[in-house]
């Protein structure tokens, strides 16, 4: 069995290292900061079927590009929709806090944040630094990256181009935001009829952003808004929040790694906290995760 | 109790988890077994004709399959569990049925429920929605026909002095009940959130006066118990729809808080209000049943004036009572919840949560499907809202 170090006191001034695992519906993101909270390494890799196995995968290459070893992670803490799913976490934190949390470190004045995930969409509600209120949807998933994902199917796209495709729309169709077997209806009506994709795709990031911007408009929005998750990298539905908003939005340059960044930091601050106080790390003496860890990557 | 043996939290464990044996016990002993709808079938009146009340209830752990196809799916989910559970022959035990005009599907339902499954004996309670005198009367006057059937069904003629007794008898189960929440005030709890559901739920399914020897086992047990809840972060407060089955509160449990008092109709909702002895029993019934349960499908006008103007006072005539569950109980959170399509509880939401907010209790709003497997995307809601209130 692989021996275990992470247990041993950590001493003033020693190089210590956090990681945040954020185990979403489609995309499985670790980020390694360092005591002063800067990002070593960062890794994004997709949620399987398998969720324990691949969050060894995604962690043990981001502690490879690390250069670092699992024994000088002092914290773990994971959080994302699969977030009990880890067993060698420290602790589970939500997604919402974790956002929260990473997304403060990127943009100190942000007060409103707007999540899209694959299966969710959330805004948060964050005044210095901390969530004070949030929304998220309900079970289902239309207006989420599920949603664009089901439609790129059906117009034969892939999920990167639809962002570019969209900014050459001279004409935005409206599209359903209710329901996505509804929209795919609709949008196979508009492709019978021979609609140029760009309007297509135009109406349908105008669909999302109408949706999710509706149920942010509940935490009555103030700037500076910022906007993340896989979804705020297609430059078509960002546009369109903006437009929906009156709001200039800001994308950071990873909008992917927010959650993992904040369940980072936070683990960086429970640690620092707890050796302030004195009181010991892991409330476990040994976690179960170590040997499988290691074991699942040699196979 | 029963020659099974099983007392206190094991027997409450028991009858939750197989409702009917002991009404379907009585019922092979000549007992005449009841089923009754929502909180408004005045107890008393069975108990008095020594009738076992049997409440019906849905079961979120069973898909609905029966009920779609005489009740539209955009209705409560709860009363299409339950119209399903009657449709696949799991009530057909009943002597009859007692309903009554809890709210719209309520009522639907009802007569649904008459003329799909025929029951022997039927009554319907037309259960007034506001408080005021005349609806008092006329609720009055329900209960007199009420009861005129029943003596009907059973061929004994009601004296006062019988349905005084089961006042009593009501009431001390209410006084009971109290106790028995009494014991969540302490930190820990001494039962848990999860517990009371299976406790509230074993009264709805046996007579009165056996339920009330099981709450004297159960209190007897809590307070000397060393096993019961461990010292949890948070301890919330849960206002909203029946709920009948564990899974939501253990999955709020498992998140680190315990559930320490609620405002829920399988709960406090039923049991706290106590009925005043009257000269004529009827009239502190129908005041109790009618104006003193506090549901959302009674509607209260606002008393105070202009209800913009006066709106936070009116908020705290409606719903003062909470904050008074919140400091005794010593909340420091509160779940609303409800299921969905549940348009009573949905209209008192806001000015509940403008309420909660205005006396600095934080809130959460959530909504379920009553069912067992859809609850998880609420975890993530729920323990964001903990550790939002830190």
């Amino acid at each position: 069995m692989h021996e275990v170090f992470r247990d041993h006191p950590i001493r003033e001034g020693s190089l210590i290292y956090f990681a945040g695992i954020d185990l979403g519906s489609t995309m499985t993101k670790v980020v390694i900061v360092d005591r002063d909270g800067k990002t070593l390494s960062s890794l994004v890799g997709p949620t399987g079927a398998e969720h324990r196995r691949l969050a060894n995968k995604v962690m043990a290459d981001a502690l490879m590009r690390a250069d670092l070893s699992f024994d000088q992670v002092s914290y773990v803490v994971a959080t994302g929709y699969g977030r009990i799913n880890i067993p060698f976490a420290d602790r589970q934190i939500t997604e919402l806090t974790c956002h929260a949390k990473g997304i403060s470190s990127l943009f100190p004045g942000v007060r409103t944040a707007i999540d899209i995930g694959g299966q969710d969409a959330k805004g948060l509600k964050i005044r210095n630094g901390k969530l004070i209120d949030f929304v998220m949807n309900d079970r289902c998933a239309a207006g989420t990256g599920r949603f664009l994902d089901v439609l790129v199917g059906t117009l034969g796209l892939r999920i990167d181009e639809l962002g570019e495709i969209s900014l050459r729309a001279t004409h935005k169709l409206p599209i359903s935001s209710t329901c996505t077997v509804f929209a795919q209806m609709e949008i196979m009506a508009w492709l019978s009829q021979g609609t140029p994709l760009p309007d297509i795709v135009a109406g349908l990031h105008d669909a999302i952003a109408n949706r999710v911007g509706k149920m942010v408009k509940k935490l009555k929005i103030e700037p500076e808004v910022v906007f993340t998750g896989g979804v705020a990298k297609n430059i078509g539905v960002v546009n369109a929040l903006q437009e929906y908003l009156g709001l200039k939005v800001s994308v950071p340059a990873e909008p992917l790694l927010t959650g993992a960044l904040g369940a980072a930091l936070l683990g960086k601050e429970l640690t620092l906290k707890a050796m302030a106080e004195g009181k010991p790390i892991h409330e476990k003496e040994l976690r179960l995760a170590e040997s499988t860890f290691f074991h699942t990557e040699n196979h | 109790m029963t020659a099974k043996g099983k007392k206190g939290f094991a027997r409450a464990k028991e009858l939750y988890q197989d409702r009917s044996q002991r009404a379907k016990e009585l019922k092979a002993e000549g007992k005449k077994v009841m089923g009754y709808f929502c909180l408004y079938p005045v107890l008393e009146l069975f108990t008095a004709f020594d009738i076992v009340p049997y409440r019906i209830l849905g079961d979120m752990g069973e898909p609905i399959t029966k009920a779609d196809s005489c009740l539209p799916t955009i209705v409560c989910p709860f009363i299409r569990s339950a119209l399903d559970l009657g449709l696949k022959g799991k009530y057909d035990f009943f002597d009859g049925v007692v309903m009554c005009h809890s709210c719209e599907v309520g009522e639907k339902a009802a007569h649904i429920w008459r003329i799909y499954m025929d029951p022997s004996y039927y009554h319907f309670l037309d259960t007034p929605h506001t408080v005021h005198e005349p609806a008092q009367q006329q609720f009055k006057g329900q209960l007199e026909d009420f009861q005129k059937t029943l003596e009907a069904l059973t061929g004994k003629k009601l004296s006062a002095g019988k349905l005084k007794d089961a006042v009593d008898i009501c009431n001390q189960q209410r006084v009971l009940v109290r106790e028995l929440y009494d014991l969540r005030k302490s930190d820990p709890p001494l039962i848990s959130g999860t517990e009371i559901i299976e406790v509230m739920v074993a009264l709805m399914s046996i007579p009165v006066n056996e339920g009330n020897a099981l709450l004297k086992q159960i209190i007897d047990e809590a307070r000397g118990r060393t096993d019961g809840p461990q010292k949890k972060p948070h301890r919330l407060l849960l206002w909203g729809t029946v709920i009948d089955n564990t899974a939501l509160v253990e999955m709020i449990e498992n998140a680190g808080a315990n559930v320490v008092m609620d405002d829920t109709c399988v709960g406090s909702r039923a049991y706290f209000p106590m009925v005043e002895p009257t000269e004529n029993p009827l009239d502190g019934l129908s005041r109790r049943y009618l104006v003193d349960i506090k549901c959302p499908r009674t509607f209260r006008e606002a008393v105070y004036g202009d209800p913009k103007k006066h709106y936070i006072k009116d908020l705290e005539h409606r719903f003062g009572y909470l904050k008074d569950y919140a400091r005794e109980w010593n909340a420091d959170g509160v779940i609303l919840q409800s299921v969905r399509y549940c348009d009573i509880h949905g209209y008192d939401t806001p000015g509940l949560s403008d309420y909660l907010n205005h006396i600095g209790l934080p809130n959460i709003y959530i909504e379920h499907d009553y069912s067992e497997g859809a609850l998880a995307p609420l975890r993530t809601r729920v323990q964001g809202f903990l550790e939002l209130i830190g």
